[in-house]
Formats: structure tokens, sequence, C-alpha cells
């Protein structure tokens, strides 16, 4: 087998999850990654999104947001400012954030010139609020199985 | 002299006294220890980011050279950032801050040079508007209170931004850190430009991963990491400040209370001793008055 590898999600507030996998999967800012074990040195940007990743058959999940990738060794170190568990994220409140950036959204459009920072406030918000949303989903999809 | 019914006046305020600020002797120390608990967990946080700009200051194409963080304003204005209390009742706290502050506010006229002041806590923002100086920002909302990593985030990007935009030479950050329960210490740090990092990672592992350095996959690259990786490093240096400065304020603050519950438990007693001698001479006084009575009549 190709072995495992140490998983660490490191936010401001905590030390998230410190895990052996066997696989890990990155939302990278020009895409997805995989990592295997042995991976080569990596420093990879991370956007907002699901991390997933998996010990032996079953697996996991996590939103992240905003952070780095840092591969060496058999160590996978993720630092980013938001690591939140499906159990942890409030589902009202994706909900509601989410709606909120859409009204904002869709007010800026009438307003001719809005201000580009705002608008790209709102779209990152709506973002992390669909995100958030998205590994609910998954969260709720792994337990079914299960 | 007091009469007995002043007396007893005083032990019971004196006694409510004590109760408050026994209070919040304990408040502050519950608070105290969350913060310092936050600060804790904070920190492997912090050590990451710095050893991976650290890290990406030796690959080839992430040359600090050209990042306008990096350098040194050509203006002569600095750009300071107290910061203080809301609240008082914590000792020294906001004054230590205060003499800090008037040291440097001296050393910078004499160099001849001005400064934009930003402030957090009601406490600075007072102090400073009655001193006459103008404030630029005062960083009210959300509370230092109230601190969690976005506030911290929102002062890095303010300050930034400051230092971009004007010529600014630097932007120092005037907070006390904590060094222990009994020591807290007004500090200036500077916080841009972005001194070499070196501080917060040990040299050893430096040279030893030079040579991997280069083998190291960037994705997208290093400009762009960079670019990312700055107002993190940024935050996490704000970010710590504040923690350390809210935890001074609650350590300050337990003492301070602590000195108070003592003193006047001391005082009650002393005031209780009194009130019984008086209590005492009263007593025997009509005592006599009741026996010369009875004397008197026989």
């Amino acid at each position: 087998m190709a072995g495992e590898m140490t998983l660490r999600v490191i936010t401001p507030e905590a030390i998230v999850l410190d895990v052996r996998t066997t696989s890990v999967r990155l939302p990278g800012v020009d895409g997805s990654i995989g990592i295997l074990p042995h991976h080569a040195p990596m420093v990879a940007a991370i956007d907002t999104g699901l991390l997933r990743y998996r010990q032996g058959t079953s697996e996991g999940v996590l939103f992240v947001s905003n952070g780095f990738a840092q591969v060496r060794g058999d160590l996978v170190r993720v630092v980013c400012e938001a690591g939140e568990k499906p159990e942890e994220i409030d589902e009202q409140r994706a909900k509601e954030s989410e709606r909120r950036a859409r009204e904002r959204l869709a007010s800026r459009g009438k307003v001719a010139a809005g201000d580009p920072v705002d608008i790209l406030r709102a779209e990152m918000a709506l973002r992390r609020a669909l995100m958030r949303q998205q590994v609910l989903g998954y969260g709720s999809r792994v337990r079914g199985v299960r | 002299m007091a009469s007995i019914r002043d007396l007893r006046t005083r032990i019971r305020s004196v006694g409510n006294i004590r109760q408050i600020t026994r209070a919040m002797e304990m408040v502050s120390t519950t608070k105290l220890r969350r913060f310092q608990d936050r600060a804790v967990a904070s920190r492997p946080y912090a050590q990451e980011i710095a050893s991976l700009l650290s890290h990406l200051a030796g690959v080839p194409g992430g040359s600090m050279a050209k990042r306008p963080l990096f350098q040194a304003g050509t203006g002569q204005t600095s750009v300071l950032l107290l910061v203080t209390s809301d609240r008082g009742l914590c000792g020294a706290y906001n004054s230590n801050v205060f003499a800090k502050f008037e040291a440097w506010w001296k050393a910078h006229k004499a160099a001849g040079r001005s400064a934009r002041l930003f402030v957090i806590g009601r406490k600075g923002y007072q102090y400073l508007t009655k001193r006459g100086l103008p404030v630029e920002r005062y960083l009210s909302d959300p509370p230092l209170e109230r601190i969690d990593y976005r506030l911290a985030k929102f002062t890095a990007r303010t300050l930034a931004e400051a230092f971009l935009k004007g010529d600014v030479r630097e932007v120092v950050l005037l907070y006390t850190a904590f060094e222990s329960m009994a020591r807290y210490v007004p500090t200036l740090l500077p916080l841009l430009p972005v001194q070499a990092v070196s501080a917060a990672v040990d040299p050893g592992a430096k040279g030893a991963g030079a040579s991997a350095q280069s083998d190291v996959i960037l994705e997208p690259d290093a400009a762009t990491l960079l670019d990312k990786l700055e107002p993190r490093y940024l935050e996490t240096r704000v970010y710590n400040a504040l923690l350390e400065a809210i935890t001074s304020e609650y350590a300050s603050r337990r003492m301070s209370m602590k000195n108070a519950t003592d003193a006047a438990g001391e005082m009650q007693g002393l005031l209780k001793g009194q009130y019984n001698r008086k209590r005492q001479e009263s007593i025997t006084k009509d005592l006599l008055d009741i026996v010369g009575g009875a004397e008197a009549l026989r």
C-alpha cells in the first residue's frame, strides 16, 4: 500500500484537525489538488472550498477558506482562516448570508457603477455561504452511507 | 469623632465595595484565562504563516526587494496604532501606555517627523483628544472585548492601506505585551515595513532547507503566494498584539481589584475594632449610670 500521511489543519483559533490519512483533496486557487503519500514538497495557495480526506474507507470533509497548504515529507499542513466540520456549520446562518449576499449583488447590478470592492466582498461572502452549505450536504451524505 | 451610627454605615459601605471588587476580580480572572487560552491557540497558526513567509523569501521569484510592504516609505510621517482599554478600573494599565506614548511622541517630534494616530480603546481616544492631538481613526467597532480574527484582519488591512497610500515611513503598534501574570509591558512593535522574518524562525532550519527549497513545487507561483501571504502575516501579528493587550488589561484589572478587595477587608477590620471599642465604651457608661442611680436611691 501507498502508506499514510498526517493531515494537520491549523486556523487562528485552533488546530482543527490532526489525523492520519491516505489521501487529501484540496481546493487550490487554480483548481482542485489531490495529494497522496510521498508527494513532492509543495506550497500551494488554497481557495474557499471543500477539503476532503480519506482514512481507509471512510471519508471526511471540512470547509476551508483562504489559506495555504504545505507538503513536506509525510506531513500535509493546511494553514487557513476557517476550518469547519460539517457538524459545526450553522445551516441557518449560511442560508441567511447567502440571501444577504445575493441581495447585495442584485442591488449593485441596478446602480450602474457599484464599488468594485463591495461587489468582490459580496461575491466572496456568497461563495463562502454556498460552500458551507455544500459541506453540510456532503457531510450528511457521508453519514447516510455509513 | 465618628459616632457609632456613622461607623456602622461606613462598615456596611466598605463591605459592599469589597463585594463588588471581589466579583470584578473573579470576572477578570475567568476572562483573563479565556484570552490567554486564545493567545496560546493562535500561536501555531502564526508560526506556520511566519515560516511560510521566510520559506518563500528564499525561493527564486519570491524576492522581497520589489514588494511594497517590505520597503521603508520615503516620507517623514509615521502611523501609530495605540491600543488601550475601553473601561477603567484596571490600575496603571492605561497610564503606562500613555507614558510610553509620550516618550515616543517626544522623540518623534524632536526628529522633526509627523505622525498619524490610530486608536483602539475608549481611554486612549479620550486621552489623545483631551491632549489636543488629532486622532485619524478610532477603531471602536467591534470593541476589543469581542476580539476575533476578523477584527485583526480589518485592523491589519486598515494599517496596510494607510502605509501604501500616503508617504508613510513606518507603521508602529503601541500595545501592552503580556509577559506574565504580574508583568505587562507597554511595547512598541514596528509592523511595517515588514522586517526580515527571522525572529520567528530558528536559523538552523533555514540553512538545512536552503537546498531543498528550490525543489519545492509552488502552486500557482511565488508572487501570487506572497500576495496572499503578506496580509496573513500582518494579521497574525496584529491579532497577537491585540490578544496580548486585552490579556494584559484583564491581568492588570484582576491585580488592582485584588488589591482593592484586600484593602477593603483590612479597612473593614479596622473600623470594626473602632466600632466595638465605642460600643463597649457606651455600655460601660450606661452601666455606670445605672449603678450610680441605684446607689443614690439607697
